[in-house]
């Protein structure tokens, strides 16, 4: 049984907007499912549709096999967390973290003993007494990630709740999130524009785009085995190099011709872009900045560097593309700089869908 | 703090001398403050010509040229004033049906703006056009339909008839409304899905969120109510039912004597708005706040 389900979700807004398209996702029981994709591709759509806040024009969502598309959102049986933290501004840290718990009509001492121990989990109990006014960026949403605990809920909504926070707070922040989740063992839908925080979180990630969903898969096959070129530039920092080559076959041999370059590639791929009928036709091949190895090959002209301590990134024009490539920030770089391209990490996709080839 | 304006005042010595003002500044802010003061003096000058009348014999009311101050203050017209009418009476009557009024309008005008603005049904706009149109009717053009419906109900010269008849304000829809529409619509939706019912979220999210929009409509409200003249001389005939201004004004006929007796008139003229008053010095800072916040005129 699924804890949730969704099943070919629409969502129209009045202004004719197509927000959803024909969206499914099943979710298992204590998964952390995490939802990326850029500003919007309906991700908090529909997060807002699992919670009861927007209405599903077309479609199924099931909690527990239950159908709870005209139940309200009171009656769901789910906690969330804002990105705005959403707590009230008139009452303490305890009365805040209480709230959901005083909406059950819950004993006194029951309430009080719950919201210190979760105070506790996520160190706030110093601040009890204070106001949220009173409190940093970091400790309001610490407070709401208590609010939302608490409340003990099979599943719990996460809508971008550490977008408002700095750098150095949001890494914090992502630990206790994964520690709660490994302590509750709850159903998590967490939804973010981040792709690190999807990658660190994520049991599975939902990659969405333009109101349709791209790819259900784990972190790493999601960076190892992107399903088209979008997921593949979307995920991963810096972007997949992606650029248009030609399939050739020279003999026996297959090779890809891009820039007036070419490549042999190794047997098992040159098998499968055969069997596939794409010899003499144009496809997408995508690498990774990190896997291109520095040695005599390819030269592309250095168009700026980004020094990151140990590492650094370079953005380079070959053959009249911009190729992101990173390096060791011990290598020497100058205005030119001589790669080739690991074969074994290339990743092909079909010109036309660009759907993954192999 | 203090270290750094210290530093500030060591480092930037031209910022503390300031240049000497033109003389066309001087005219400016002179004429500015000549105006200031016309128009504060206009406005008061009716209250405080009724506060030193209060005091003064009635030969020193109509003596030419006036004095502002009387030979002797007539201090004993205060009590005489209150002795001749039963304005106690008429005092609660202003005060409990105000207070009533003020309660049902609150509690209305929530319920009303809580739909207005969480729910999302049909005829929404409309209903809110109607409301605002209803907001532009001028107030006499409903007193004889709400005359009909109140004598039809058996309503007529009664505190409910009263309370009942003024217990919606369209003012108070709309201005309530405006207050729940600043409020994040997480801060609802986190109540929401926290298992609040609609009831809690309008009374325990929403009223505290907006606390001060409440308490300026209240005390404009409040102050409208305990003013109010005609409508409730319309439809309150007995004389314990008399609201303060009705009193005063059967006071003006009777005890009064049609000003034969102003010093007794203005004396209790004075004691009748003295609840306003309190009001206003307890209140003020929310009166500021609200009509400041809101653009609202009284």
């Amino acid at each position: 049984m699924n804890a949730l389900s969704l099943h070919n979700i629409d969502k129209y807004y009045e202004n004719g907007a197509h927000a959803v398209k024909g969206l499914n996702l099943d979710i298992n029981r204590g998964e952390f499912i995490v939802v990326v994709g850029p500003s919007g591709c309906g991700k908090s759509t529909t997060l807002r549709m699992i919670a009861g806040f927007e209405k599903v024009t077309n479609g199924e969502i099931k909690v527990n096999d239950k159908f709870v598309n005209d139940l309200e959102p009171m009656k769901r049986g789910m906690s969330m967390v804002f990105q705005s933290y959403a707590l009230y501004p008139y009452m303490t840290v305890y009365e805040n973290i209480a709230f959901p718990l005083k909406m059950r009509n819950m004993r006194k001492d029951e309430i009080k003993r719950k919201v210190e121990e979760a105070a506790e989990v996520v160190n706030v109990t110093p601040y009890l007494k204070r106001k949220p006014g009173q409190l940093s960026g970091g400790q309001r949403q610490r407070v709401a990630l208590a609010r939302a605990m608490v409340a003990n809920t099979a599943i719990c909504l996460m809508d971008e709740p550490l977008s408002n926070l700095d750098a150095a707070l949001r890494t914090g922040m992502r630990r206790e999130i994964k520690k709660l989740h490994q302590r509750l063992q709850n159903t998590i839908v967490y939804v973010t524009h981040d792709q690190v925080e999807a990658m660190t979180l994520g049991t599975r990630i939902v990659v969405m785009k333009d109101g349709m969903i791209q790819q259900i898969d784990t972190p790493q096959n999601i960076y190892e085995k992107p399903a088209n070129s979008f997921v593949a530039s979307f995920i991963g920092n810096p972007q997949m190099n992606i650029c248009t080559a030609s399939v050739i076959k020279e003999g026996k041999q297959v090779k890809l011709l891009f820039g007036g370059e070419d490549l042999t590639l190794p047997p098992q791929t040159a098998d499968m872009l055969e069997r596939q009928n794409y010899v003499n036709k144009d496809i997408l091949i995508g690498f990774r900045a990190t896997d291109v190895l520095y040695e005599e090959g390819f030269v592309a002209e250095v168009e700026h560097v980004e020094l990151l301590g140990n590492e650094q990134h370079v953005k380079a024009n070959w053959n009249g593309q911009q190729v992101s490539l990173q390096a060791p920030s011990s290598m020497p770089i100058d205005k030119a700089v001589s790669f080739s391209i690991n074969l074994d990490k290339l990743h092909f996709f079909d010109s036309d869908t660009e759907e993954r080839i192999c | 703090m203090d270290e750094v304006v210290a530093t500030a005042k060591y480092e930037t010595p031209q910022v503390q001398t300031k240049e000497a003002p033109t003389f066309l500044q001087i005219v400016k802010k002179t004429a500015r403050h000549i105006l200031l003061i016309l128009f504060s003096v206009i406005t008061a000058f009716p209250f405080l010509w009724m506060l030193v009348s209060a005091i003064k014999t009635t030969d020193e009311i109509w003596k030419f040229p006036p004095s502002f101050w009387p030979a002797e203050p007539q201090w004993q017209n205060f009590i005489e004033a209150w002795n001749s009418a039963p304005f106690g009476l008429y005092m609660f009557n202003s005060l409990f049906t105000a207070t009533a009024i003020v309660l049902f309008q609150i509690f209305s005008a929530a319920m009303m703006a809580y739909a207005l603005t969480q729910f999302r049904f049909k005829g929404q706009k409309f209903l809110f056009a109607s409301i605002l149109a209803i907001y532009m009717l001028p107030a006499a053009s409903t007193y004889v339909p709400s005359y009909v419906i109140l004598s039809k109900l058996n309503m007529l010269d009664s505190y409910q008839g009263m309370i009942i008849s003024n217990a919606v304000s369209v003012f108070g829809i709309f201005f309530i409304r405006q207050a729940f529409m600043q409020v994040p619509k997480e801060m609802v939706e986190a109540a929401k899905v926290d298992g609040a019912s609609h009831w809690t979220i309008l009374w325990k999210v929403l009223l505290p969120m907006t606390k001060s929009s409440f308490l300026t409509f209240s005390l404009i409200s409040f102050v409208q109510m305990f003013n109010n003249y005609l409508w409730p001389s319309l439809i309150l005939k007995s004389q314990d039912k008399y609201l303060i201004t009705m009193g005063l004004r059967q006071f003006f006929i009777e005890g009064g004597a049609y000003g034969i007796k102003w010093p007794l008139v203005m004396a209790a003229n004075v004691f009748a708005v003295v609840p306003l008053l309190l009001l206003f010095f307890v209140a003020q800072k929310w009166f500021i706040k609200g009509i400041n916040d809101r653009g609202v005129k009284g």
